[in-house]
């Protein structure tokens, strides 16, 4: 019996004396793995040109639709991407993410892979809607200032910037009890219609 | 034994027998077996087959075997005949289509991810479904065309994406008759072109895109704006015309995208004008009218819409304590739908008690629904068909394609004559049959003669082209000073559009109700203007501003037709649903609320505020109306005039 507890003592001090392998994060940091799947990244070509071309398949194929894209036509003399479409807006809500990785496998460019940087947290929901500027690849010469994620895309629910929009508030809009009692209708009074809709059986019909 | 082997007589029913990959069916004599195969529920995949065009059997895509015929045969150009066999699942009919689909991607760009058509493109979608896994031609090998030429201002062509379906020159001989575009050089070289490069003038391109079963034809106004799996898709009908061609709403991110074509073959027949395919995204940048205002002498200012009801309540019935009722008037316009005008015409007439309501500035003393009495369709079935002036098929210009058809495909004479014109029109026209007049608002009378003249010897029925969506159903449903819903005679008429806008520019009418003012020609600002320096209280309900509405005592927004629901009646009186495709741009309720609640404020409570029983209540009241239904004709028998 004794020495069954000499053993287990013995166990505990030799592993009291090893180097511990947690570190002191933040100030010191361990490298991630190769493949680690952390925020996005946008990559470019060398000569600085987006590889992204606002395809939308990797907001296609992402499980949670947490990617928006807003393409645009390049223009000619000064395109922002090879070939006739860029991607005018990207963005993704961060909060929403599983990391999964579809959206990288989705991509006919290679333009977004999930990146080693998995410091995610912030003290305001907004700035976890990633933005184009956010996750594009840092070129010298560019400047990159932070436009706030637009009022309808990937952080349309987290923003609450959807509210201070005329016309896109969930809030429901017969403000001073003029409604009668029946029930709201999807678009009619700010719900947007895109909630799943109750059709009424004077609505299925097909005209 | 062998006398069982013969078949049964195939019953004398003018049907013929067909049997498709083992299910069978009777189906028209002359039916086409891609046609008999959708009602079978059996996809046969086509390119150059388009349901209304002739067929031309270049695409071959549709090849399936027939017993008895020793080749596969185009199932697009293959009437059916008695005890036809069919199978679309032989080895030889998918080796075939591997075939024809790895020929045409021989030469395509890998273009779907930057492409507009992608998500939405016959090809991809064959080509996944029926195509080879791999091409065996080297992809740097393939021969490259011109990318995004404009043809217009409206269309761009990708040359590469071709396939050579033949269905835009088609369209352009069988369909619209202009022949602007053109098939050049030979073999792979072949390429689809205006004609000597001219750019496109048609006013009806925006089809082209969506016949083109490829993104080689896109739109340049709907480029990369959106995924088809983005969109948001609601049936509607589009707002620019009394055509009332039904459309599919496509919005994304709140805006509307584009408006696509949803064919009713008793309408548009698949087809719309530019005009009204542009008039959807251009609603996105117009300038709205968001909040409601009260405004007096001594300034305007923001207030709820309880309080601007309220205060338009109180103004209205203070107005008629000190000049009686009939110093109010009430103007609606033909963009409101069925359901507020209903309600609108009932606050006039019972609410307010003034005979002075019009949604027109025309006054039409001898309105009555045998002007309206030809059908769209019907127009194929007239043995001629005058059209008076050329205003018809400028305001619905849809028409144009009708008449075409009708010249084209059934033999239909067609006669465009002067309005004016006095000279008789009996000798030029067939003897027997239906004669069709179409003229608009403004050639009224000239119709109305040429009509009384004809019926002496022929059978004439008349089709007048209303203005504004729904300008067909306000004066089905009596928003008119001199007929009662239903065309029913009234006790009192009052003043037309014109005149009560005069009397008030006069001081003789001191309250003016105007809902959906704004879309009055600027000929009229100035008049409006006198109109809104002179009255005492202008209650204004409305999508967007106007000089009324700059003026207005008590200023309610309104929803725009695409932001509620409602019924509007085309100008065959077609009653057809609208749908909210967006949500409204305002937070305040939709018009008929306003209307039930500035009713019950005047004294009038207990009136429906919701559509469908506001509908409910008009279907009672208007029989025509409830035998219309959704989607038929509003037809009525006999005009009673007042
Ligand atoms: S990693 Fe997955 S969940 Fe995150 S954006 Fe990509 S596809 Fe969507
Ligand atoms: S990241 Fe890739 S998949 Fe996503 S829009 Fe850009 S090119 Fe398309
Ligand atoms: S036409 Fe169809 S197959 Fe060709 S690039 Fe466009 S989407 Fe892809
Ligand atoms: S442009 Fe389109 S519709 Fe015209 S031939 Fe080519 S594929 Fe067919
Ligand atoms: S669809 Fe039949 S040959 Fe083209």
């Amino acid at each position: 019996m004794l020495i069954e507890i000499a053993k287990g003592m013995a166990h505990t001090l030799r592993v009291m004396l090893r180097k511990p392998i947690t570190v002191q994060w933040p100030e010191e940091q361990k490298p991630v793995a190769p493949r680690h799947r952390g925020r996005h990244i946008l990559h470019r070509y060398d000569n600085g040109m987006e590889k992204c071309i606002g395809c939308e398949l990797c907001a296609a194929a992402c499980p949670v639709g947490c990617i928006y894209v807003g393409a645009a036509e390049n223009d000619p003399a000064n395109p922002v991407s090879p070939g006739e479409r860029y991607a005018e807006r990207y963005e993704i809500n961060l909060l929403r993410c599983i990391y999964c990785g579809y959206c990288a496998e989705a991509c006919p460019t290679e333009a977004i892979t999930l990146g080693p940087r998995f410091e995610l947290a912030d003290y305001r929901k907004e700035r976890l809607v990633a933005t184009k500027e956010d996750l594009l690849e840092a070129w010298p010469n560019m400047a990159q200032s932070r436009r706030s994620p637009s009022d309808h895309g990937a952080g349309a629910d987290q923003t609450g910037r959807a509210s201070e929009v005329p016309g896109l508030s969930p809030r429901v809009a017969w403000e001073d009890g003029i409604d009668s009692s029946a029930s709201p209708r999807p678009g009619e009074y700010g719900i947007p219609s895109h909630v799943p809709r109750v059709i009424s059986p004077d609505e299925a019909e097909p005209r | 034994m062998a006398a069982d082997t013969t078949p049964p007589a195939a019953p004398e029913d003018g049907l013929v027998g067909i049997t498709i990959d083992g299910r069978t069916a009777r189906v028209a004599k002359g039916t086409l077996v891609t046609d008999a195969s959708a009602i079978l529920g059996i996809h046969i995949p086509v390119y150059c087959a388009h349901p209304k065009m002739d067929p031309v059997a270049v695409c071959r895509m549709c090849l399936v075997h027939v017993e008895k015929m020793p080749k596969l045969q185009p199932a697009c150009a293959t009437p059916v005949s008695e005890g036809m066999v069919v199978s679309t699942e032989r080895a030889d009919v998918a080796k075939t289509r591997e075939g024809v689909l790895e020929f045409l991607l021989l030469n395509h760009p890998l273009d779907c991810p930057v492409c507009d058509r992608g998500g939405e493109c016959d090809l991809q979608d064959f080509a996944f479904r029926y195509g080879p896994q791999a091409s065996r031609f080297p992809i740097t090998e393939k021969v490259h065309f011109n990318k995004a030429v404009p043809l217009s201002d409206r269309i761009e062509l990708d040359q590469e994406r071709c396939i050579l379906c033949w269905r835009c020159t088609r369209y352009y001989d069988e369909i619209t008759g202009e022949k602007e575009l053109v098939l050049q050089e030979r073999g792979v070289h072949t390429l689809v072109n205006t004609f000597e490069g001219k750019p496109l003038t048609s006013a009806f391109q925006g089809n082209l895109p969506e016949i083109c079963p490829v993104g080689a034809l896109t739109n340049r106004k709907y480029r990369f704006k959106a995924r088809p799996w983005d969109l948001q898709r609601t049936k509607g009908v589009c707002p620019t015309c009394s055509y009332g061609c039904n459309i599919n709403i496509d919005s994304r991110d709140f805006e509307i995208k584009r408006f696509a074509s949803r064919d009713n073959p008793l309408v548009d027949d698949m087809w719309l004008c530019d005009r009204g395919r542009d008039s959807g995204p251009s609603w996105n940048n117009v300038e709205r009218i968001r909040r409601p205002v009260l405004r007096d002498a001594t300034g305007s200012r923001e207030v709820s819409v309880s309080e601007a009801v309220a205060a338009a309540a109180r103004s209205l019935r203070e107005v008629r304590e000190r000049h009686g009722p009939s110093s109010i008037a009430v103007l609606g316009s033909a963009e409101n739908t069925n359901e507020e005008i209903w309600l609108l015409q009932r606050l006039a007439r019972t609410a307010l008690e003034t005979p002075h309501l019009d949604h027109q500035l025309e006054a039409f003393p001898d309105i009555g629904p045998e002007e309206h009495a030809l059908g769209i369709a019907e127009i194929e079935q007239c043995a001629a068909v005058i059209v008076l002036g050329d205003e018809p098929e400028r305001e619905a210009p849809v028409l144009t394609l009708r008449l075409f058809k009708a010249q084209t495909k059934r033999g239909v004479a067609i006669r465009r004559v002067v309005a004016q014109a006095t000279r008789s029109l009996v000798g030029e026209l067939p003897a027997e049959g239906l004669i069709g007049l179409i003229a608009d608002e403004t050639n009224r009378e000239h119709a109305t003669a040429l009509a009384g003249e004809l019926s002496r010897s022929h059978q004439v029925r008349r089709m007048t082209v209303t203005r504004g969506v729904n300008g067909r159903g306000a004066k089905d449903l009596g928003m008119l000073p001199n007929s009662g819903p239903g065309y029913t005679a009234v006790d009192q008429a009052g003043k037309a559009g014109r005149h009560i806008l005069e009397a008030s520019a006069a001081g003789l009418i001191t309250g003016l109700v105007v809902m959906g003012g704004s879309v009055w020609s600027a000929s009229v600002t100035p008049l409006l203007e006198r109109v809104a320096a002179a009255l005492e209280v202008l209650v204004v309900i409305d999508t967007r501003p106007g000089p009324l509405s700059r003026a207005a005592t008590v200023l309610i927004p309104g929803h725009a037709i695409f932001e509620k629901g409602g019924t509007v009646t085309n100008m065959e009186g077609r009653v057809q649903r609208v749908r909210p495709a967006l949500p409204p741009a305002t937070q305040t309720p939709s018009e008929t609320r306003i209307l039930s609640a500035l009713a019950a404020e005047l004294g009038a409570a207990g009136w429906p505020g919701d559509h469908l029983l506001i509908n409910r209540e008009l279907v009672t009241a208007v029989p025509a109306y409830a035998r219309a239904g959704n989607g038929g004709r509003a037809l009525f028998e006999a005009a009673v005039r007042a």
